[in-house]
């Protein structure tokens, strides 16, 4: 059943003027379902947490995974600190929106902190912002200050038992950071590279300590499942992937931009009606979901398909972030992928073999076919090295380079064989 | 017990293991580079892959599930895992590259990433023939490279620190140098620089990789990417023989290998003892084999009128000396012994003189307060401090010893610098008849009316006593003028050894002192003196010491290599010192 997309009021970005200042947050609602869970007895963590996984709501970070099913993870307290960070650092090509919560609407995301805080008995919460947007820190710090003022963090919050701290801590502007293990080694002050897992961070964290990580749309949605209630959430949008989104959708449209609607829209609808239609009414030939890493489509696959994880599972993608780039079909794929690729071989930590080593083989051999130089043998060789890549690393950043490889000369093999030199076979 | 099955096989294992070390422990191979056994693991060359899986158990029963051939089913592990971070379950079933094709796959895809961007520069590196990485690409690596790109380069002859030169574009970023000054020498003065493929170990700016253990991060760096910046390109290492010994810089007793190449010593490196020094050793130790080499005493010398030496036989050494302690009274006669030379020459120093009839044993403590550490080095600078006391020389603090020396008409030093090291002056010894037993030029030997050269711990095998009352023992490793490597069981023989001949370029007599150990001499000595006493070899004279010093009761050359030495007990020690 297709998604009613057009009756749908935002409400992770809601058009209220100045929601950033706190006195308007409040007077709109705000604050009220922190109210709500640490002041009425009947809202114990567990429960909390019963609600939030009973909402589905499917991490935003790009892994889909069920936020309050994450939280289930953390040990019971034994008296020492627990954090909760919060991951705004927001590098891939394509995604950005975090952004516009911090811009929006930052005490939504701040009271949602604060529930998921009280829910997994937290004591310290960290939101990582990418330094680079640093207006955005300079917001967050604003607002975490306002909420301070009024009580809604410290000690004995709302009058209540629950006391945590909040801290924004802005990013030395590395991709890599943005992988939740590696952002734990940046906000201890370390380089930023991925840990092994095991130990997972609710068993071991920050500086040692359990720890969850959450994405910051992601947690701008609780304060809504704990004022409507699960059901209400899982009433909007795509069944098995419910809530509101925010699409940041880039590229060869009319209205580039950040929209907020629900998840399972059809994407031609996202093209056409929300973002305003092709530039030049061209055609689309080719869109990249959910964030650079995710497998990109060709256009003429599109109908049909929805933002949402099942149907795009189906499509051979996968929903990420929900950065939609749309590339017309002037598009010259060649040159999309390789400017990919440098991406990721410039933004790989290092610490694994096949990530260092093959985002930059990678990266060479398109450069090779983007100059003509390239042969067709070089097509197969980057098939086959993504297959040394993918799953063979500690994170997910060689996945997320050797993914565009593949999928892109699978989808568009026509294109780089016509770059290619022709070979010189041997006439017996 | 719990049970695992690797590659078919059934192990049992307690407790929870890594599994590549496990897989190490049974004799069997995984390749691996970033792993260290005594580091964390960071998992990070993705080299030592494995498929693992687990059986299923029914949730109810608690019982494994069974398939139709009433074998267990198994629950692989969607993707490989690498088996240095891996912890070990019950059940686990472990496929090796010895039988899966897909983990030998995967291990020689990693290779091939390693190897495009590494130089192969094999014939110049200095690694080159104790190379992990030479090595594991011979058996496990690719047949050839399909990297027809730039590779990257980077910086070159990078001198980090005094003794450490990093070629970066050698290095694998493995991150065992980072780690080892992380979580051993704690002094964290490495770090990784850049990202991606152009990262690489590196200082701080304006920091010097000055680490007094830094040179470890050479032995451990599976490339040549960290070198010795004094071993570079003096020997490769199939040319070179390695003879197990103890480091003699300090009282740990570290246990060491000296690297010989034509009668030389050209590296000392550690050799893992878990009871001593682990993996590793100081850089101080390592510095010490020039002594070995450089400034040696060779063949006897007699001062004549006046300052002037010369150069004399070994019978007019022996004489001179037995005459000297004729013309004396006993008395008269001081015998200092020294931490600094090993058990048997003590022993076979003071039996010889007490059989004659001196009463007087002395040695002074080589201690220099602040030297120490909580690691590996020592206050104590001398290598056999304790085994010269558990002997029973007298320990005498430095006012004490000039007292005595004063008073002493002759006096016989063993292989301790004293001058050098200002416990005693010329002047001090003005008046009397010295007789020094050494190894090296220095001071003490210019002072001395007569000089005996005496084997060094390289050329002799010996036993030392550490400050934790543990023995050790030595293996010679230099040939002398009297001695022969082919002749001398304790000796190891290397390529050059076996194959050479005197008419090769490589070989050459100057690298042999004219020297005798303490035994030896003793004998010469003893014959002169009709003592009726001869030292066997250094193994003989720790039997005797063994049978006749209660602090040494049941040591044994073959109990030290068998156990890698020798913890002397409590009791042994109150008898020594009652």
């Amino acid at each position: 059943m297709a998604v009613d997309w057009k009756s749908f009021t935002p409400v992770l970005i809601p058009d209220i003027p100045n929601l950033q200042d706190i006195d308007v947050y409040i007077k709109n609602g705000g604050y009220e379902a922190l109210k709500k869970v640490v002041n009425e007895n009947d809202w114990s963590p567990g429960q909390v947490i019963n609600e939030v996984k009973d909402a589905n709501i499917k991490g935003r970070g790009g892994a889909g995974f069920n936020a309050g099913l994450k939280w289930s993870f953390m040990p019971k307290p034994d008296g020492g600190p627990r954090y909760l960070a919060c991951n705004g650092d927001e590098s891939e090509p394509g995604t950005f929106k975090d952004r516009k919560i911090f811009e929006y609407n930052p005490h939504l995301f701040i009271e949602g902190a604060l529930i998921a805080a009280y829910a997994m008995e937290v004591t310290t919460i960290y939101v990582y912002i990418r330094g680079e947007y640093y207006s955005w820190i300079k917001m967050m710090e604003k607002a975490l200050q306002d909420a301070y003022d009024k009580g809604f963090i410290g000690k004995n919050i709302c009058g209540s038992d629950f006391s945590v701290e909040f801290h924004v801590t802005g990013g030395a502007g590395a991709y890599i950071c943005g992988e939740e293990t590696s952002m734990l080694e940046s906000l201890e002050g370390k380089r930023g590279y991925p840990r092994v897992k095991p130990p997972f961070p609710a068993q071991k964290g920050l500086w040692g300590r359990p720890t969850t990580i959450n994405n910051i749309e992601t947690l701008a949605n609780v304060p809504g499942v704990i004022n409507n209630g699960a059901d209400w959430f899982r009433g909007i949008g795509a069944e098995s992937h419910p809530g509101p989104v925010l699409y940041g959708i880039s590229g060869h449209v009319n209205q580039p931009g950040v929209y907020e609607l629900p998840t399972g829209v059809p994407i031609m609808d996202l093209i056409n009606d929300v973002a305003g239609g092709m530039r030049n009414g061209k055609k689309v030939k080719a869109l990249i979901p959910g964030g650079s890493s995710t497998p990109v489509l060709r256009g003429d696959s599109l109908e049909g398909v929805s933002m949402d994880a099942d149907s795009l599972r189906e499509a051979g993608s996968m929903m990420g972030t929900a950065g939609m780039i749309v590339m017309d079909e002037d598009t010259d794929m060649v040159e999309t992928l390789w400017r990919i690729s440098h991406f990721y071989h410039h933004e790989s930590c290092g610490q694994c073999t096949p990530c260092r080593e093959g985002t930059g083989w990678l990266e060479k051999i398109l450069l090779k076919i983007r100059n003509g130089e390239g042969e067709i043998r070089d097509l197969d060789l980057l098939l086959d090295l993504t297959t040394q890549m993918e799953g063979r690393t500690i994170c997910a950043l060689a996945d997320a380079a050797a993914w565009p490889v593949r999928y892109t000369i699978e989808r568009f093999r026509d294109e780089f064989e016509a770059r290619c030199k022709k070979s010189v076979h041997a006439v017996a | 017990m719990s049970e695992i099955f690797i590659d078919g096989t059934r192990y049992e294992f307690e407790g929870k293991p890594k599994l590549l070390q496990f897989i190490l422990d049974q004799g069997k191979e995984v390749p691996f580079f970033c792993y260290h056994p005594a580091m964390s693991a960071p998992a990070n060359c993705r080299q030592c892959y494995v498929k693992v899986g687990t059986p299923v158990k029914n949730q109810e029963t608690g019982e494994y599930e069974l398939d139709e051939n009433g074998e267990r089913v198994i629950r692989w592990f969607p993707k490989m895992q690498t088996s240095c971070s891996m912890d070990m379950q019950d059940g686990m079933v472990v496929h090796t590259q010895e039988s899966s094709e897909e983990v030998a796959r995967a291990q020689k895809d990693t290779m091939e990433l390693i190897l495009i961007n590494h130089p192969l520069d094999c014939p110049i590196c200095d690694q080159a023939g104790e190379c992990p990485l030479q090595i594991q690409t011979y058996k496990y690596g690719p047949e050839g490279s399909r990297f027809e790109v730039k590779k990257v380069h980077k910086p070159k002859r990078i001198q980090l620190g005094p003794r450490v030169t990093l070629d970066a574009e050698r290095c694998i970023n493995c991150t065992r140098c980072v780690r080892f000054t992380e979580e051993i020498s704690e002094t964290n003065q490495l770090t990784i620089t850049a990202r991606g493929d152009k990262n690489y170990p590196i200082t701080a700016p304006g920091q010097e990789f000055d680490d007094p253990y830094s040179m470890n991060t050479v032995d451990i760096c599976p490339v040549g990417a960290l070198t010795s910046t004094d071993f570079r390109f003096k020997a490769r290492v199939w040319e070179m023989n390695q003879t197990p010994s103890i480091d003699i810089t300090n009282g740990k007793g570290t246990n060491v290998d000296l690297w010989t190449r034509d009668n030389l010593i050209l590296r000392i490196t550690p050799r893992y003892n878990e009871a001593v020094n682990g993996h590793w050793m100081a850089d101080e130790g390592r510095n010490a084999y020039r002594r070995f080499n450089e400034n040696r005493i060779s063949r006897p010398s007699i001062k004549l009128d006046g300052n002037n030496t010369s150069k004399t036989s070994w019978n007019n050494a022996i004489e001179t000396l037995a005459e000297t302690l004729e013309s004396h009274t006993n008395e008269d006669i001081l015998v200092i012994g020294s931490g600094h030379a090993s058990v048997e020459e003590n022993y076979s120093l003071m039996k010889i003189m007490n059989l004659y009839g001196v009463n007087d044993f002395v040695f002074n403590p080589h201690i220099e307060n602040g030297k120490g550490d909580d690691f590996l080095l020592t206050d104590d600078q001398a290598p056999n401090t304790t085994g010269v006391r558990m002997l029973g020389y007298k320990e005498t603090g430095e006012d004490q010893i000039k007292e005595k020396v004063s008073k002493a008409k002759v006096v016989i030093m063993l292989a301790d610098e004293l001058i050098d090291r200002g416990v005693l002056s010329s002047d001090d010894l003005k008046d009397t008849y010295t007789v020094f037993m050494s190894t090296n030029e220095c001071d003490s030997s210019a002072t001395a009316d007569l000089v005996i050269p005496v084997t060094c711990i390289a050329e002799h095998a010996s036993s030392y006593v550490n400050v934790e009352h543990r023995i050790q023992r030595s293996f010679p490793a230099k040939e002398t003028r009297y001695t022969n490597r082919s002749l001398n069981l304790e000796m190891s023989e290397g390529r050059l050894d076996r194959y050479g001949t005197n008419f090769d370029n490589w070989v050459t007599e100057d690298n042999k002192i004219d020297c005798l150990p303490v035994w030896e001499l003793m004998n010469h000595l003893s014959d002169r003196l009709n003592l009726n006493i001869q030292f066997g070899s250094s193994r003989e004279i720790m039997n005797e010491i063994s049978e006749n010093v209660p602090a040494f009761s049941q040591v044994s050359f073959e109990r030290m290599d068998d156990e890698m030495g020798i913890q002397l007990n409590a009791a042994n020690k109150e008898e020594a010192t009652a």
